[in-house]
């Protein structure tokens, strides 16, 4: 009788247990993650699209929208010039401390923004560190500007590129690089021709994934960066000031223009990855 | 690392030879992994060096290559002394046992790459391409990824990738040791005849025994870094100088006893040997005889010479399809039984069954002995 059931119910029945699991993964998923998102959008448009449009327009909005974009570029520029060069090495030579100086790299992952923020002020403010070992005169400025923000994002951001070509790197054939270089190649040739191709995929998913998180950065930004309209504030800082202000609509315009963006980086990402892994 | 002058520094002739290493060692750590490894290639020919895993092999084969440094020794490729050179300055061609075909590259782009690495014209390189694409039957696929191909196609863009740049030497590492048996076979007798037709000096390195008497010209049997012997698939075979490359090299039946009046003596056994080196006297000696080289029955039915060995009582008859395995019991000192391998014209001829008395007659055996100091060199 219950063999008879069971073989019935996994057979031909109406299985319950499928649309009730996938309704309830998508309850959850709602109140958490989509309705906030919808609620960008929704109130973003309710005055209509002029409204928006002009809040975008605003001088302090673009300056805002730029500035992150030009201060996320070069940190993306940064680390995945150094990831890619600290995965070469790291996967290439064994030494002493090998493992200490994976785990340092990883460790802005584990450290909250803030904290990173903190403590670039007390390495490089005005009364910090290096003002008190080299005279608060021959440090450069570097605290409240652009390169602040950049030193922050650097931060940050530091693991992503590497995280992602290092595992590459390290599954890569070494018969590759050999035999490259008994075709006559040189390090750099072989390099060129050869290890680098393979790397393309993690390389643009390293560059996106840093990208995308340092458009974002808020915690260590808002202590480096002092936060001046059309100086140093980025467009997350904004999207903070104008509603501290009561300027909803402000905030949102950016609000909107900053979500879509993650939308943009995570399609490619996600559509994009056969293009990225073959040929 | 290259130095200029270290190409003319060796005042030695070296002959016709492609590729000669001379007096090669290497350790790694404690571990001694080749210790005085000589040898030498000659044009158009190829030397297989066969050896269980850990022999060594790989490591010669590195070291020709320049992916590896002896620690003595030196590598001569075509009377040049490239010992110090770096890898990519040798001009060797090695075929890798996962072929390392550049994944980001088509067939074509693989086999032009070290041509583009010597800045040759681009006209040039799209005709070499072209003709070696043709040589290796490589046509229909010549726009394709390696990862599309494949395993025997895949060796044959290594191979024809290695070829265009007309290496000093082919350096084969495993070549088949990714490929089913079946395919195996088949592989590796159109690579012989491929670079027979190329003339292109060559090595081989394979743990498998048919494998190198079917690949080699010569074969050099390594064990435990060392070189036993070098010499033709027939030599090494029938002509074995020591226990190891006799027992690597097929199976073979073994016994101990001493050489006296250029006889070899043990217990009521006695042998004439006929051969040509003289060995010590009143020592002890080690005697291989290969299971296809005994006859179950009375010398006169046999045109070939013929030695008795003793009586053996049949233990056990096995069809192994080509041919039959007999295991005969007999009663010699260290020795209880010995494996015979009779054709199908023997068995049908002379069937045998458990229990009989047969006859044991040696065709042909070897003495694994030192041989007498005669010209001052010890073979």
């Amino acid at each position: 009788m219950s063999a008879n059931l069971t073989g019935f119910r996994h057979t031909r029945g109406f299985d319950l247990v499928k649309p009730l699991s996938i309704g309830t993964m998508i309850a959850i998923m709602l109140p958490l993650i989509l309705l906030p998102l919808a609620s960008i959008f929704i109130f973003g448009t309710s005055n209509g699209l002029a409204s928006f449009w002009a809040a975008l327009r605003a001088p302090e909005a673009i300056f805002a929208l730029k500035l992150s974009i030009v201060t996320s570029f070069w940190a993306t520029v940064f680390n995945v010039l150094f990831g890619l060069f600290a995965a070469y090495v790291l996967s290439k030579y064994n030494f002493w401390g090998r493992n200490a100086a994976i785990v340092i790299i990883s460790l802005p992952t584990a450290i909250p923004t803030a904290v990173a923020g903190f403590a670039l002020l007390l390495l490089w403010g005005p009364y910090g560190t290096l003002s008190r070992i080299f005279g608060q005169e021959n440090v450069p400025p570097l605290m409240f500007t652009a390169w602040a923000i950049i030193l922050a994002n650097v931060f940050v951001t530091f693991p992503l590129a590497f995280g992602v070509i290092k595992p590459v790197f390290d599954t890569m054939s070494h018969s590759l690089e050999e035999a490259s270089a008994t075709m006559g190649a040189t390090r750099w040739q072989t390099f060129w021709h050869v290890t680098l191709p393979s790397l393309r995929g993690a390389i643009v998913g390293g560059a996106l994934l840093t990208f995308a998180r340092a458009v974002g950065e808020f915690g260590s930004t808002i202590l480096v960066s002092g936060n001046l309209a059309s100086r140093t504030q980025t467009a997350p800082l904004y999207i903070f000031a104008k509603f501290n202000e009561g300027q909803v609509e402000a905030a949102n315009a950016i609000a909107i223009v900053l979500a879509l963006f993650s939308f943009a980086i995570f399609s490619i990402l996600f559509f994009a990855r056969d293009w990225l892994e073959t040929d | 690392m290259y130095n200029p002058s270290d190409i003319h520094v060796t005042p030695m002739d070296f002959g016709k030879a492609a590729v000669t290493v001379l007096s090669v060692s290497k350790s790694f750590g404690d571990a001694t992994v080749l210790q005085n490894i000589n040898f030498s290639v000659d044009e158009d020919e190829i030397v297989v060096l066969l050896g269980a895993s850990g022999s060594g092999k790989t490591t010669i084969l590195r070291i020709i290559a320049g992916l590896e440094m002896p620690d003595s020794g030196m590598v001569i490729l075509h009377g040049k002394n490239v010992t110090s050179l770096p890898a990519r300055m040798r001009g060797t061609g090695v075929i890798f046992q996962s072929y390392a075909l550049f994944p980001k590259m088509t067939v074509e782009e693989n086999i032009a790459y070290g041509l583009r690495i010597r800045r040759r014209k681009r006209k040039d390189i799209k005709e070499a391409v072209n003709g070696l694409i043709e040589l290796v039957h490589l046509e229909e696929h010549r726009k394709k990824y390696p990862s599309k191909l494949s395993g025997g196609q895949q060796q044959r863009v290594a191979i024809a990738r290695a070829l265009a740049y007309e290496p000093e030497v082919l350096l084969f590492d495993e070549p088949f040791g990714a490929l089913d048996a079946q395919i195996r076979t088949r592989l590796r007798r159109e690579i012989r005849t491929l670079l027979k037709q190329i003339k292109v000096p060559s090595i081989f390195i394979t743990h498998d025994q048919e494998e190198a008497l079917e690949l080699g010209d010569r074969i050099a049997v390594l064990n435990k870094g060392r070189l036993e012997q070098i010499g033709t698939p027939y030599e090494v075979y029938n002509q074995p100088m020591t226990e190891h490359v006799a027992t690597f090299l097929g199976s073979a039946n073994i016994l101990e006893g001493t050489i006296r009046e250029r006889r070899f003596v043990v217990d009521k056994v006695s042998l004439s040997i006929d051969d040509n080196i003289v060995f010590k006297e009143d020592v002890p000696v080690k005697m291989v005889f290969r299971p296809e080289d005994v006859f179950l029955r009375r010398p006169e039915n046999l045109i070939q010479k013929y030695q008795k060995l003793a009586d053996g009582i049949v233990e056990e008859v096995s069809f192994v399809g080509a041919f039959e395995r007999v295991t005969v019991k007999v009663d010699l000192p260290g020795k209880d039984s010995i494996i015979v391998i009779r054709p199908k014209t023997e068995t049908s001829a002379f069937p045998l069954r458990p229990g009989m008395v047969v006859p044991i007659g040696l065709v042909r055996f070897r003495i694994l002995g030192e041989p007498k100091r005669v010209s001052g060199k010890a073979a």
